[in-house]
């Protein structure tokens, strides 16, 4: 425990005030402004939606912690939640859907991954171009209408609770502790901050570069294809629209949380904080009746505070 | 290093690849045309030529501003939001003066003044261009629609229509609009000293910059530049379809890319024309068209855009990596 | 045993395109010895370093391990004859922390598959540290840690895989005072571990105080092999420049300079420079000299504008500058930058684009661009330079270094500069193409232009030169005036002492 304590400690003092003055700022302007903002069971709801941006936010921050950018990732989530969909009404078994949605995931990942390390395409080219074909295809299988007629088994996964704790919470919380167990302590993590902050050093030490690239980007597919469950959990449906721009919040909860786009600089608490200041924003925004594309404008002003409380603290 | 160098690119082995690039586009066209010829009836049609011109010629608008801040080495994600908010407000102004001049100049203006924005964000604040565009696509989202609330604006005076869906001597007007902005932008690109620091910026910023170039001028130039030919697509649009909604030209950014990147322009920056792109965008139209004109479910387009996208870049790659 | 050194380099020779790096020269190391490698910037002294780490693979020669005749292909073969080399960047990933950076690639596996054994890592990490007496704990990330503390997570890291030979690279060159006091002890605790260090160094102070066997190099070749005490510093010195005069230039006489172009006064910087005065006359090539990192690029820079400055007054034929490259090229002042692929040319750009690059702004006022006449002065120009290019069109990442250095030259001239600043202006060049650029730079002084020259490569600036500056730690040590411009004086100035 001393080891995670420091490994934790030492960013969390010199970072948490961007990403935390955020949250405290929000949550004290919503708090004034709408009633309904710091009740128990609003807390709770802010908590269970931000379950599916923090599945996409944790791969986000790997990937960007290799100066990398996953721009398909919201498209990659809205097919593999179409391909959920389609499977479980089709043969009716919701593992066989779950598996279905984790492969088109990890194909999607593995299919970034090769188009960046083996093709050498820049990785926001790489991503803008899949983004396309994600998108394309979840039009094509759903020729642009909702799926519905799911099972209500999957509806319980986003609806249930275990010991009192909703259950996408705890998914979330599972999968927060994976990827710190996977950035903090194993190899893979080990190899990801310097893909970031120094390849030359991995290529030194004998690592395969590529490879270790394809892994990052599949990670990010394979994660995408979890959250879909809970997408297609929630919304009781696939729609072929659903998680579009998902990729931006994802990008904004990074960013505020304080992982920067050089040099391996990544911190995936910050992100966790990152992932709840959205949320906090736009269910704020949702009680003060705001439209919720226009949630995405705020959305980026906040990235800009709380880059620039960041950058007047590293001034000092 | 030197002799390695002089080994591997030979110069008239490099000069004629160029020709051979602009060759192989125009044979791509004419494979096209004969493809589509050949398997639908409707293609050599008057009208659905007439159609074909002026989807390239709105596409080329939109790509040609793209293309100088590419050839910076730079890109702009942000020109399908920018086309909406600026159809939004222009449609707005012409609503309330029923000036459609006025209403010209606020699309134009409003996209500039985004380019401008854009070239801050990547100058002032470093933050590298496919990130603060992206972003500021999704903030211009989220403002048009919050303009917008979800109403249409439409209904506009015949003289603005005449823009998007007139004809001169039997040629949509668009097309006029496309010639005069290639003359304009090939003229800038090639024939002005801007233009060719444009080139140095994207070939060696370093260079450039020791060269006494202004490169932070230059690119906010290039990025409001990029702006304004939104603005201006986006009026382009306005005109035709008569009426004005917060999605408009919301799927106008990555076919703009796509027709760049075809037209021969290097991601990369430093290389790549005007002319070029409007080939690009001919190949790409002709390519959405094609697939209208076979019934092919419209699902497709992005699909096969992002395919396109993918073998642009890679094909570029590739090209350099034999040059080096 | 102890005449059998650990490791020994036989004539080894390796040439370059145009360069003989190393010409059959033997080198050995014995265990627990300091064996310092001096020698002129260009000598030879990292190529051979390089051969000896795998990096390069030379031409000719042999190696032997303990006696045993042996082969180094790559870095792997290299590391397993305990050869390890601390470069002056190091391999370090910024945001991990000491312990991870020194084991990178060799973790611990734990009892998960892909997991690492923390504690096992942080131990030995620590047993490493404290080997070489580095009181630091191993969780500290690498990226708040100083360049002196760097280095020695670079040695950690070197001999947690059991390097037995350490070679170091002008170690000292950004430490402080204190600073090297620290690695000078942990080098007395890694000799009697029986580590054997090979010193790369240019100040004489540290080669006398460490140092228990000197091999210099010059020119490719090994000129002597020496205990200190057989020695004093200024023989070493002449040992290091005493070469035959090169005699494929000499310069024409020059009549007295004229005014005053460019007057530095009191320069300091953020960029490491301090207190700088010179100044640079018309009609005159003036040399700046000193060792590679001694500021001389960075005073180039910051006359230029291209760096920032915190002090002190640039003037410009009397007028004081303003901090832009544009305000400087505007006012006729030229920088033909130490690296012409990266700095000076656009490569994939033609010859003639490059030529009217700087020039635009003169040559079309009106902002429109005549490409006519822009190829017509680029032929001029490449007519005027003997440019090896048969079009202005060809992309000028297809010349020879020695032309793309004049067309980074034309490229100014064409701009109707006045006053030009060469940074290493024939480095990569072939001997021929070197008399070539000189005779340029006669030209242009003769035509009343100012010139100030950089040049790793004494001889150059005793013979191009009509008076030096030599740079020491980012301040002017000292002046040289033309009847005391000699190799000697140049070294004794630039080196510590």
């Amino acid at each position: 425990m001393s080891t995670q304590a420091t490994s934790l400690t030492a960013p969390l003092l010199s970072r948490v005030p961007g990403v935390a003055i955020v949250l405290i700022l929000l949550s004290a302007i919503f708090g004034v402004l709408s009633p309904g903002f710091t009740t128990p069971a609003n807390v709770a709801n802010i908590l269970t939606q931000s379950t599916i941006l923090l599945l996409l936010a944790l791969p986000m921050t790997v990937i960007i912690m290799t100066e990398g950018l996953d721009l398909s990732i919201g498209a990659v989530l809205t097919f593999s939640s179409i391909v959920l969909a389609v499977t479980v009404i089709a043969t009716g078994s919701p593992t066989l859907a779950f598996l279905a949605a984790l492969a088109v995931g990890l194909g999607f990942g593995l299919g970034n991954g090769v188009l960046v390390a083996v093709f050498d395409i820049p990785p926001f080219i790489t991503t803008l171009g899949t983004l396309g074909i994600a998108q394309g295809l979840s039009l094509l299988v759903t020729d642009g209408q909702s799926v519905v007629g799911i099972p209500s088994s999957i509806e319980h996964i986003y609806s249930g609770t275990v010991a009192g704790i909703p259950l996408p919470v705890g998914i979330a919380a599972l999968a927060y502790l994976a990827t710190h167990g996977l950035l903090y302590h194993t190899r893979f993590g080990t190899y990801v901050f310097a893909l970031g902050g120094n390849r030359e050093a991995l290529r030194v030490a004998g690592i395969s570069v590529r490879g270790m690239l394809i892994r990052v980007y599949a990670f990010g597919g394979l994660m995408a294809g979890f959250a879909a469950l809970l997408m297609t959990a929630r919304l009781n449906s696939a729609h072929p629209t659903a998680g579009i721009g998902m990729e931006f919040d994802a990008i904004a909860a990074a960013a505020v949380g304080g992982t920067s786009f050089e040099r391996g600089n990544g911190w995936l608490f910050g992100t966790l904080l990152g992932v709840i200041a959205v949320g906090v924003l736009r269910n704020g925004l949702n009680l003060l009746a705001v439209p919720s594309s226009t949630q995405v404008a705020c959305i980026g002003a906040m990235v800009i505070v709380a880059l620039f409380i960041d950058g007047l603290r590293s001034e000092r | 290093m030197s002799t390695v160098a002089q080994k591997t690119i030979r110069p008239h082995h490099l000069m004629s690849r160029d020709m051979m690039q602009a060759f192989y586009r125009l044979l791509a066209v004419a494979l096209l045309c004969a493809v589509l010829t050949t398997f639908s009836d409707v293609f050599l049609t008057m009208n659905n030529i007439l159609n074909v011109l002026r989807q390239t010629a709105l596409l080329f608008l939109m790509a040609s501003g793209l293309t100088l801040v590419i050839l910076t080495a730079g890109l702009d994600l942000s020109i399908g939001a920018n086309v909406a908010l600026s159809a939004c407000l222009a449609a707005s102004v012409i609503k309330l003066t029923g000036s459609p001049l006025l209403g010209v100049a606020t699309g134009i203006g409003c996209g500039a003044l985004i380019g401008l924005a854009n070239g801050i964000l990547v100058t002032a604040l470093r933050i590298p261009s496919f990130i603060a565009t992206y972003g500021m696509m999704w903030m211009l989202t989220g403002v048009t629609y919050y303009y917008m609330a979800g109403e249409t604006i439409h209904g506009f005076p015949a003289s603005f229509r005449h823009l998007g869906s007139g004809y001169l001597f039997g040629v949509p007007m668009p097309v006029y609009v496309m010639v005069l902005f290639l003359l304009i932008g090939g003229l800038f690109a090639q024939r002005t000293t801007w233009g060719q620091q444009i080139y140095a910026i994207g070939a060696n910023p370093v260079a450039a910059r020791l060269s006494g170039v202004p490169v932070e001028r230059r690119l906010v130039l290039v990025y409001a530049m990029s702006g304004a030919m939104a603005g201006l697509a986006s009026l382009i649009i306005l005109a035709r379809i008569n009426s004005a909604q917060g999605d408009i030209g919301e799927d106008l950014t990555l076919p703009a890319v796509a027709a760049v990147l075809v037209g021969g322009t290097s991601l990369f920056g430093g290389s790549g024309t005007v002319a070029g792109t409007l080939i690009g965008a001919l190949i790409l139209t002709l390519v959405l068209n094609g697939m209208n004109l076979l019934q092919i479910n419209s699902s497709w387009q992005p699909l096969v855009t992002g395919v396109i996208v993918l073998l642009a870049v890679w094909i570029d790659t590739r090209t350099r990596r034999i040059g080096e | 045993m102890a005449d059998v050194p650990l490791f020994e380099l036989r004539g080894i020779s390796k040439e370059f395109p145009g360069v003989k790096a190393l010409d059959d020269v033997s080198f050995e190391i014995r265990a627990g010895e300091v064996h310092m490698l001096v020698g002129e910037n260009g000598a030879g002294k990292s190529t051979l370093m390089k051969i000896l780490c795998g990096a390069y693979r030379a031409d000719r020669g042999s190696f032997f391990s303990s006696g045993e005749p042996v082969t180094i292909r790559d870095a792997g073969d290299a590391r397993q004859f305990g050869i390890a080399v601390i470069f002056q960047d190091f391999t370090l990933v910024p945001y991990l922390d000491i312990a991870q950076n020194i084991f990178l690639g060799r973790e611990f596996p734990a009892r998960l598959p892909g997991f690492i054994d923390r504690r096992r890592i942080y131990a030995e990490a620590e047993r490493v540290l404290d080997m070489i007496g580095f009181h630091i704990d191993p969780r500290e990330p690498v990226h708040s840690l100083g360049v002196a503390q760097q280095q020695m997570v670079e040695i950690a890291k070197a001999l947690s895989q059991d390097a037995r030979i350490l070679v170091m690279d002008e170690p000292t060159a950004a430490l402080s005072d204190r600073e090297t006091e620290l690695l000078f002890a942990m080098i007395a605790r890694l000799k009697a571990k029986g580590v054997a260090i090979i010193y790369i160094s240019h100040r004489l102070s540290e080669v006398f105080a460490l140092g228990e066997r000197i091999t210099v190099l010059r020119d490719g070749r090994k000129i002597a092999d020496l205990l200190p005490a057989e020695t004093t510093p200024d023989q070493l010195v002449t040992l290091m420049v005493g070469r035959p005069v090169d005699t494929t230039y000499t310069r024409p006489s020059r009549p007295a300079p004229g005014e005053v172009v460019l007057e530095v006064k009191n320069l300091s910087g953020p960029s490491g420079i301090s207190d700088v005065n010179l100044t640079v006359r018309s009609g005159e090539i003036v040399g700046l000299c000193g060792l590679v990192g001694s500021g001389r690029t960075e005073v180039a820079r910051a006359i230029f504008g291209a760096d920032r400055v915190t002090s002190g007054e640039i003037r410009l034929f009397g007028e004081p500058m303003a901090e832009s490259i544009e305000a400087s090229t505007r006012r006729g002042m030229a920088l033909i930058p130490e690296n012409r692929k990266t700095q000076g040319l656009a490569l994939a750009r033609s010859v003639g684009d490059n030529i009217v690059l700087a020039g635009l702004r003169k040559m079309f006022p009106s902002g429109i661009f005549v490409p006519r006449r822009a190829l017509k002065a680029a032929r001029s120009m490449i007519d005027k330079l003997r440019i090896a290019s048969p079009t202005p069109r060809r992309p000028v990442g297809t010349l020879s270094g020695g032309n793309q250095q004049k067309v980074v030259i034309g490229k100014w001239l064409n701009a109707d500069a006045k006053f030009f600043i060469f940074d290493e202006p024939t480095r990569g060049i072939d001997v021929g193409a070197k008399s070539e650029i000189f005779r340029l730079l006669d030209g242009l002084v003769h035509n009343g232009a100012a010139v100030l020259m950089i040049s790793s490569e004494q001889i150059e600036i005793v013979h191009i030169c009509d008076r030096a500056y030599v740079m020491r730690s980012g301040r002017i040590a000292g002046e040289l005036a033309h009847h005391e411009l000699t190799e000697a004086n140049i070294v004794r100035l630039g080196i510590h002492q």
